[in-house]
């Protein structure tokens, strides 16, 4: 594991954080650090304000002609959704030019090239059942990686807000917003190859531990990890060390108990 | 945006009208190129139309800068083949400032408060906010020591919520 950031240090990359010039990854490691220490989540507050204030910077008088251009079109479109239909879809096909040929002369055309369109129209409809199939194998990916980056920004977002309810613990915080509940971990011991941590959690009223995720910290001990539980039933969270894939029952103390309350 | 959701085409003109030139600046700030800030802009406005739901409170100012930066940013990316995930696509919006701020600060106070930085802390500011990349690469590029970009990135923003005064304050 790589020796833990100092606080000081901690502080600028918050800053780096509101400018958004970090990395993904590193986005998650002062997310947790953020959603543990109140000062940097004023920093982050304070920074992020001045930032979000620089896009006006950029403020453009657009070419009036340019501007008309940008808005008829997008008004044409957003129209004739409006208004149920689908412009694209209405379009007309224009009138075939064949019809410009003389009956005769269209047939023995038709008749001269008909092979060869055959073979063309075969190969081409090969052509393009391969292309639908590629992009809607492109489609599928890159609807999984749209979830994958809402599911990312809504964490951060619950992370950072200022109406989340944290709860500390030795290793970082417990955070709660709405009906999800987060680890924000940043001090987590390496585990030995085989073990994991394991979340359990306990509903309101009742005694006994129900198991949830595994997860394993990154190089630094920071795991940013949500229970897919409903946090507004969730009494108490705890993590444990557990063997690969999990247990049903904890096997050993636990790394944290936590009441939610 | 209540009217926008309910699907009213007037209302949507309202808001091209608003904010056409801002999300049009950072097209064009970001991509240095006007045609290719025009198809950013009807990306963006065409996203709010058809997708008015992602906007969930808060400055929409903040939000639809926020919109059209990282339209800009998958632009850059797929410019320069750059790893899907080297900077995240988007940043969390709570906290940040309410329309009302906004109404208080205008692009001339923002330039001058950016001009009042001393050129060190504003170059890194402005290439890492428009520029799309990150603060190893603001380091590369600026031939800047990584601390050193943290520090003045820190600084930077600090004076700027300084100079803006309480426009900014929450």
């Amino acid at each position: 594991m790589s020796v833990p950031m100092p606080r000081d240090e901690m502080m600028e990359v918050v800053a780096l954080y509101a400018l958004g010039v970090l990395p993904r990854e590193e986005s998650a490691l002062v997310a947790a650090f953020v959603a543990g220490d109140d000062d940097a989540r004023r920093e982050y507050h304070d920074l992020r304000a001045a930032a979000d204030t620089i896009a006006f910077a950029a403020e453009e008088p657009v070419d009036s002609a340019a501007s008309a251009r940008m808005k008829e079109r997008l008004v044409a479109k957003v129209r004739a959704d409006a208004a149920g239909g689908n412009p694209v879809a209405r379009r007309r096909i224009g009138p075939n030019p064949g019809w410009l040929w003389g009956t005769g002369l269209a047939a023995a055309a038709a008749l001269v090239f008909s092979f060869v369109t055959v073979a063309q129209d075969v190969a081409l409809r090969g052509d393009l059942a391969q292309t639908k199939r590629r992009a809607e194998t492109l489609a599928n990916q890159l609807a999984q990686t749209e979830r994958v980056s809402r599911n990312d920004r809504q964490t951060l977002t619950d992370l950072v807000s200022s109406d989340a309810r944290r709860y500390e613990v030795a290793q970082g915080a417990v955070v709660v917003r709405g009906d999800h509940v987060y680890f924000a971990l940043s001090k987590l011991p390496a585990l030995p190859k085989g073990r994991v941590y394991q979340a359990w959690t306990v509903l309101k009223g009742a005694k006994a531990v129900q198991p949830s995720v595994t997860f394993t910290p990154n190089a630094d001990g920071v795991a940013v990890v949500q229970l897919p539980v409903d946090a507004l039933k969730i009494g108490a969270v705890a993590v444990t060390v557990e063997p690969d894939g999990g247990s049903k029952a904890p096997t050993t103390s636990p790394t944290f108990v936590r009441p939610l309350s | 945006m209540d009217r926008i959701r309910a699907r009213d085409p007037v209302a949507f003109e309202s808001l091209y009208d608003a904010y056409h030139r801002l999300v049009f600046g950072i097209g064009l700030r970001m991509l240095g190129d006007p045609s290719m800030a025009e198809d950013l802009t009807q990306s963006v406005f065409l996203k709010i139309w058809t997708a008015p739901d992602a906007f969930r409170g808060g400055s929409f100012t903040a939000w639809v800068s926020r919109v059209a930066r990282n339209r800009a940013l998958d632009v850059l990316r797929s410019r320069a083949v750059r790893p899907e995930t080297e900077i995240p696509a988007d940043l969390p919006l709570d906290g940040a400032l309410d329309d009302d701020v906004f109404t208080r600060i205008d692009a001339q106070r923002v330039r001058d408060a950016l001009a009042q930085l001393p050129s060190d802390q504003r170059d890194l500011i402005e290439l890492g906010f428009f520029g799309g990349v990150t603060h190893q690469e603001l380091a590369q590029r600026t031939a800047t020591p990584l601390g050193t970009v943290k520090t003045r990135i820190r600084a930077g923003l600090r004076k700027m919520r300084e100079s803006l005064g309480e426009r900014v304050s929450q």
